[in-house]
């Protein structure tokens, strides 16, 4: 009895567990500091949901400049080419309120497209494009490398003749989707109606 | 007999192979035009080596294979090419069928790399339904050890007979072509798992069996079953070994062929015959002669089965390969491709459409009958929920697109169809996210880019305002002086973007050994941006260390 209560007994615990907490805790000061991670992981997150379209319509040069300014606290619903599901997608990561999106969005995928005939060499497309897309000298024509183009449109306005149109990506036979059909009705009694308004036409 | 291993679940769907399994194994008539795509494999399409007008003889290269996993297209007719374009080529037939083949070779004296070639360049693919190229399977040497070769003559399917009538017409030859790729691909011996179904074949193989060398060659029957002519539940029930997910039957050692393949590939060194034609199957009650054919690679359908036949009135559809995995043809104006092994013309009444769906009552029977031992009503939950990620979590991917599910679906549910509608969004979803990952290496290239050229930039103005005014020491300082410079978070700079520089080349040497064929293309990219980063750093380090010297120098005086 007189052992658990000695002052000795009292004073060399707290040693030792605070010796233990002082010990354990320089340990994983030593390691943070030792493996520390240069960038910033959420920044990464965040970046990585953005499509990567490198246009600028959220007012950043760039995705990732967009990602460091939401991980700042920006608003998410800037970015029109991601749509809705890039403002779900983040809300998501970051436990935040999602916003109608600021914009319109974009109703399929686009590439820039150089009239050849009517382009007259001034690089600035070239200068304009966030990811080299286009290939072209002074005073040569310039056309547009379809697959590495995103649509980001910063090509269109720079361009002092307009020989720059945004078209539909195209697509290859081996990526085609199937069209879906619209959402099966539930219930029993909705089928009838249901089969009638698929008929073309109806 | 070998002993037999067992798969889970499958299903036993009214054979109805007696149509087109009595009659003989005959030659369709020469078609007079024939359409072929370039893409009648898996893999990239092939890329036109004719051009409009050209004269083509049976068996002329008309397109050459583009990148590895692709395969050349011959003509199939001789004629004239009176059609090219990005998708398909067309040729007239002038109905002299003049051949051109190749030189035959003798493959037991003949070298592994010509035989390699041989295959390449007759356009041999997998002709059970997949289309891969015989000549990379013939590669899977290089990476992976094969110790048995399984001849997949199980042929499942309801309707089909192309396998059962190909091993009664050439059982040595069929054997002599699994000699052939067993040698290949170092396997020491070939297991032939065929349905007890087929007791004609059965007897043809044990005939040819004895006089087949230098492979031991094992007959195995096995009880018909759906789906035991699926590559991975075969290799279960003959070998019992599991095909990891996601894996290859190579990563078990065994490689699989189908009957017809093997004919295919035998012909291509043994007669320099190219994949002309295949053994096709026509059956179903809506036409007058059923039976198996050698028809020409890119026949058009509609003029085929009008050929043999075609009632037009009690037709309800055509379906192109089997019943339970095929697909309904919308237009009867398309060709025979290299994996058409079956055409059913069938009437109303053979293959009833599908009634309404109803909504899942989660009965489990599909549970019960799925071969891969997936939760197929799980799936169709989070496929019609859009749920990817739970698609992914529950192996999506290892479903083998059977229909044993879709089978025995009490509500009538096209589970399938979902999974193949899931598992292509998925796909392209993948795709998508590369092209964004693209597109951002990219950017950040040409960010690395600007900033060095920014830094060469600073550098011969620094190189120049020095060379001009050697002796003006106030003005120097003055502008050396205004930028505070950190030489040693400079140096830190430097330093870690050498380390991204080695971190990057290392990460494209290793993905270069593992993958050699693929494009490392975005690797590639880093590595460029890594460097360009450390030209920046080297440059700012430089001059930076250049403009702390110079105001020491003038300021000891």
């Amino acid at each position: 009895m007189s052992d658990t209560f000695s002052l000795w007994g009292i004073v060399s615990a707290i040693g030792i567990l605070t010796g233990l907490g002082v010990g354990f805790g320089a340990l994983l000061g030593a390691v943070s500091e030792r493996f520390k991670g240069d960038e910033h992981p959420l920044v990464d997150q965040i970046d990585a949901l953005l499509p990567q379209t490198q246009c600028g319509q959220c007012g950043f040069p760039g995705c990732r400049p967009y990602a460091e300014a939401i991980n700042e606290g920006d608003a998410l619903n800037k970015c029109p080419p991601g749509g809705e599901a890039t403002i779900h997608a983040l809300a998501d990561l970051l436990g935040r309120e999602p916003e109608p999106l600021d914009g319109d969005a974009p109703s399929e995928a686009k590439v820039a497209f150089i009239r050849e005939a009517e382009c007259i060499g001034c690089t600035k497309c070239i200068q304009a494009c966030p990811v080299d897309a286009i290939v072209g000298a002074a005073k040569q024509m310039h056309t547009v490398i379809e697959d590495e183009c995103t649509g980001c449109d910063l090509c269109v306005d720079p361009c002092p003749v307009d020989c720059i149109d945004m078209l539909p990506r195209s697509t290859p036979l081996s990526q085609w989707q199937p069209i879906v059909s619209p959402a099966h009705s539930v219930i029993a009694s909705d089928r009838i109606p249901a089969t009638v308004h698929q008929q073309p036409g109806g | 007999m070998a002993r037999l291993f067992d798969f889970p679940g499958g299903v036993y769907p009214p054979e109805r192979k007696a149509r087109s399994a009595q009659s003989p194994l005959r030659r369709a008539p020469l078609p007079a035009q024939v359409v072929l795509p370039l893409r009648q494999h898996s893999g990239r399409p092939a890329t036109p080596c004719v051009s409009l007008g050209d004269n083509v003889h049976t068996g002329s290269l008309i397109a050459k294979r583009d990148g590895l996993i692709s395969a050349d297209v011959h003509a199939t007719v001789s004629g004239t090419v009176s059609h090219v374009d990005g998708d398909t080529i067309v040729i007239g037939s002038d109905g002299q069928d003049t051949r051109q083949n190749l030189p035959p070779l003798d493959w037991r004296a003949t070298d592994a790399s010509v035989l390699l070639t041989r295959l390449d360049e007759s356009g041999v693919v997998g002709l059970g339904g997949a289309g891969f190229p015989t000549h990379i399977k013939a590669r899977v040497i290089e990476r992976h050890a094969i110790d048995t070769l399984v001849i997949n003559a199980a042929e499942c399917e309801p309707y089909i007979t192309a396998d059962d009538l190909t091993l009664r017409c050439y059982p040595s030859e069929v054997l002599e072509g699994a000699q052939l790729i067993a040698s290949l691909c170092g396997a020491q011996q070939i297991v032939i798992g065929i349905e007890d179904n087929k007791p004609e074949a059965i007897a043809a193989l044990k005939r040819a069996i004895s006089q087949s060398q230098p492979a031991s060659v094992t007959l195995t029957i096995i009880p018909t079953r759906y789906p035991s002519g699926s590559e991975r539940q075969l290799i279960k029930k003959l070998l019992n070994r599991t095909v990891p997910s996601q894996g290859l039957p190579a990563d078990v050692g065994v490689l699989c062929h189908n009957p017809g393949t093997l004919l295919a590939a035998l012909y291509a060194v043994r007669d320099g015959q190219p994949l002309i034609e295949r053994i096709v199957t026509l059956s179903g009650e809506a036409i007058a002669q059923p039976g198996n054919y050698w028809v020409r690679l890119g026949t058009s359908i509609e003029t085929l089965l009008e050929q043999l036949g075609l009632d037009n009135a009690r037709l309800s559809c055509v379906i192109k390969g089997g019943p339970m995995m095929g697909t309904a043809l919308e237009t009867l104006n398309t060709p025979i491709t290299k994996t058409t092994n079956c055409l059913i013309a069938a009437t109303h009444e053979e293959l009833p459409p599908v009634p309404m769906e109803s909504p899942c009552i989660r009965c489990g029977a599909c549970e019960s009958v799925c071969p891969a031992q997936l939760l197929p009503q799980q799936l169709h939950w989070y496929a019609r929920a859009q749920e990817d990620d739970k698609l992914e979590r529950y192996h999506l991917f290892d479903c083998i697109e059977c229909g044993a599910c879709s089978y025995v679906c009490p509500s009538h549910i096209p589970l399938v169809g979902d999974y193949r509608e899931s598992k292509s969004r998925l796909r392209h979803n993948k795709i998508e996210a590369a092209k964004a990952e693209h597109a951002k290496h990219r950017f950040e290239f040409r960010q690395a880019r600007l900033a060095r050229e920014e830094a060469e930039k600073q550098a011969r103005r620094q190189a120049r305002l020095a060379h001009n005014k050697p002796t003006d020491g106030n003005a120097s300082n003055e502008s050396n002086s205004a930028p505070p410079v950190d030489l040693r978070s400079l140096r830190i700079a430097q330093t870690a973007a050498k380390a991204a520089v080695r971190k990057a080349e290392k990460i494209l040497a290793r993905a270069a050994q593992q993958e050699p064929q693929q494009s490392h293309e975005d690797l590639e990219t880093l590595l460029a941006t890594a460097q360009e980063n450390l030209k920046a750093a080297d440059l700012q380090l430089a001059q930076a260390r250049e403009s702390a010297k110079a105001p020491t120098a003038e300021d000891t005086p």
